[in-house]
């Protein structure tokens, strides 16, 4: 007996390593909305880092925009060259500033108009899989940011958080298959569910009765749980009715701008 | 313990590239998947109970990388690293180009796992789809990134002057695969 389980020790253990790690994943489904604390300890050790990259990457970005490819442009005079630089790293300095600005008045502006808190943040990172779309923030539980908040840009709906750390909360973006969002066609309200598509977004569940016009605009119904009512979605891109069947099939694109998200807000619940 | 506190940080670097330096640079089509290279020289190199271990971890700090239920990947990775633990004593685990297929093969397997196990035990909407419709390409990519850090890891040992020590990569040279 002894001899026989020297044998086949490594398959018993690798067996044994397989059922483990199956009973912890089946177990982990049915907490999918809760952060654990390996991936609060994670997220947390790997903020620094993804700060400093974003941080360092920002101010590459502006150096390369403002300084570096100008270096090839002036030869004949030294001087004036160098003071041309200069200015057009400060000038190059100052518009980015000035983008910035305007980026987070709109932000305030948009906060105004729905008249609810929101925490302001910046998007750190995205997804390490090219199948899942999410993204990384720079606030967490520190800030009041929790799972289940909506995230917007004033541009539209961006997702809702499901992970949060103390100092960062991971995106679940609404263009991601695992989406859903209730919504409803703005011209003629029609109703219907939003679910993510990769890049793009379907409105399924839309009767095929119901007139539904490219360049319609899809709005959150508000009858979701997470989202507040009236916030833009998208706009249709493409409407096509079959002969049969209960739906017609509705692609929307959506309003926000996923490949240059940088700053957006999360909305939370004001203090009783 | 050294080696496995290795393979963890290569995993930590692994993701922290993968997560915000990938995403400036390329499409999600055009994304490789650094950690299969990961698990395919973690089970040409470690035992089954070491590399086993390690695999999972690997698998569980991806899960958090990409927001996915915690176990995921852990699982995938681990019946990938013995899958190809299995078919690895049966192969000249020296030639790069073999190793290059393995991260190709090994990517379809993850990929094919994630898909199943998405579609039949998680509520992940229709990723599953997505998994599957992007699964050549990635292969692809992911075996073009392999081959690429074999050229890096051959290049680099000519410059240091002979083979290097790593199981795998021992005769990693042009001379010992004619």
């Amino acid at each position: 007996m002894r001899e026989l389980l020297r044998k086949f020790r490594p398959l018993i253990l690798g067996i044994c390593l397989v059922v483990a790690a199956l009973f912890l994943y089946s177990a982990n489904l049915r907490k999918k909305d809760q952060t654990s604390f390996f991936e609060q300890a994670v997220l947390t050790l790997a903020a620094p880092f993804l700060k400093t990259f974003d941080l360092a990457w920002e101010r590459v970005a502006a150096g390369w925009e403002g300084y570096l490819w100008l270096v090839d442009t002036a030869q004949d005079n030294e001087r004036l060259r160098e003071e041309n630089l200069l200015l057009k790293a400060e000038l190059e300095n100052l518009r980015e500033i000035r983008l910035t600005n305007e980026r987070l008045r709109e932000l305030l502006e948009f906060k105004e108009e729905f008249s609810l808190s929101a925490v302001p943040a910046r998007v750190i990172a995205a997804d390490s899989t090219t199948w899942s779309r999410t993204v990384l923030l720079d606030k967490g539980t520190r800030s009041g940011v929790r799972e289940g908040l909506p995230v917007v840009t004033p541009a539209g709906v961006v997702g809702r958080v499901i992970k949060a750390a103390p100092g960062e909360a991971r995106v679940l973006l609404i263009t991601d298959a695992a989406s859903a969002v209730a919504s409803l066609v703005q011209r003629t309200r029609t109703r219907g569910v939003c679910r993510g598509r990769g890049d793009a977004l379907m409105l399924e569940f839309a009767l095929r009765q119901e007139d539904v016009q490219v360049g319609d605009r899809v709005v959150t119904s508000g009858t979701g749980g997470v989202f507040p009512k009236g916030l833009l979605l998208g706009e249709v891109a493409r409407v096509e009715r079959g002969d049969f069947g209960l739906f017609q099939t509705v692609e929307i694109a959506p309003a926000a701008d996923f490949s240059r998200l940088e700053e957006v807000l999360v909305l939370v619940e004001d203090e009783p | 313990m050294k080696q496995a506190l290795t393979f963890v940080l290569l995993g930590f670097g692994c993701a922290l590239v993968q997560t915000a330096v990938f995403p400036r640079f390329l499409p999600p089509l055009a994304r490789p998947e650094l950690f299969m290279i990961l698990i395919v020289f973690l089970s040409i190199s470690q035992t089954a109970l070491r590399g086993g271990l390690i695999a999972w971890l690997l698998g569980l700090l991806v899960d958090v990388f990409a927001a996915q239920t915690l176990g995921l990947h852990g699982l995938v990775f681990l019946v990938t690293f013995f899958l190809i633990k299995l078919t690895e004593r049966r192969l000249n685990t020296e030639s790069s180009l073999l190793l290059v297929l393995l991260v190709f093969g090994g990517t379809l397997v993850v990929r094919g796992m994630t898909a199943m196990a998405l579609l039949i035990l998680d509520e992940a909407g229709r990723n599953w789809q997505i998994i599957l419709g992007q699964m050549a390409t990635q292969a692809f990519m992911s075996a073009l990134a392999a081959a690429v850090a074999l050229l890096v890891v051959r290049w680099a040992c000519r410059r240091a002057g002979g083979p290097t020590g790593l199981p795998g990569l021992r005769y990693l040279d042009s001379r010992y695969e004619k």
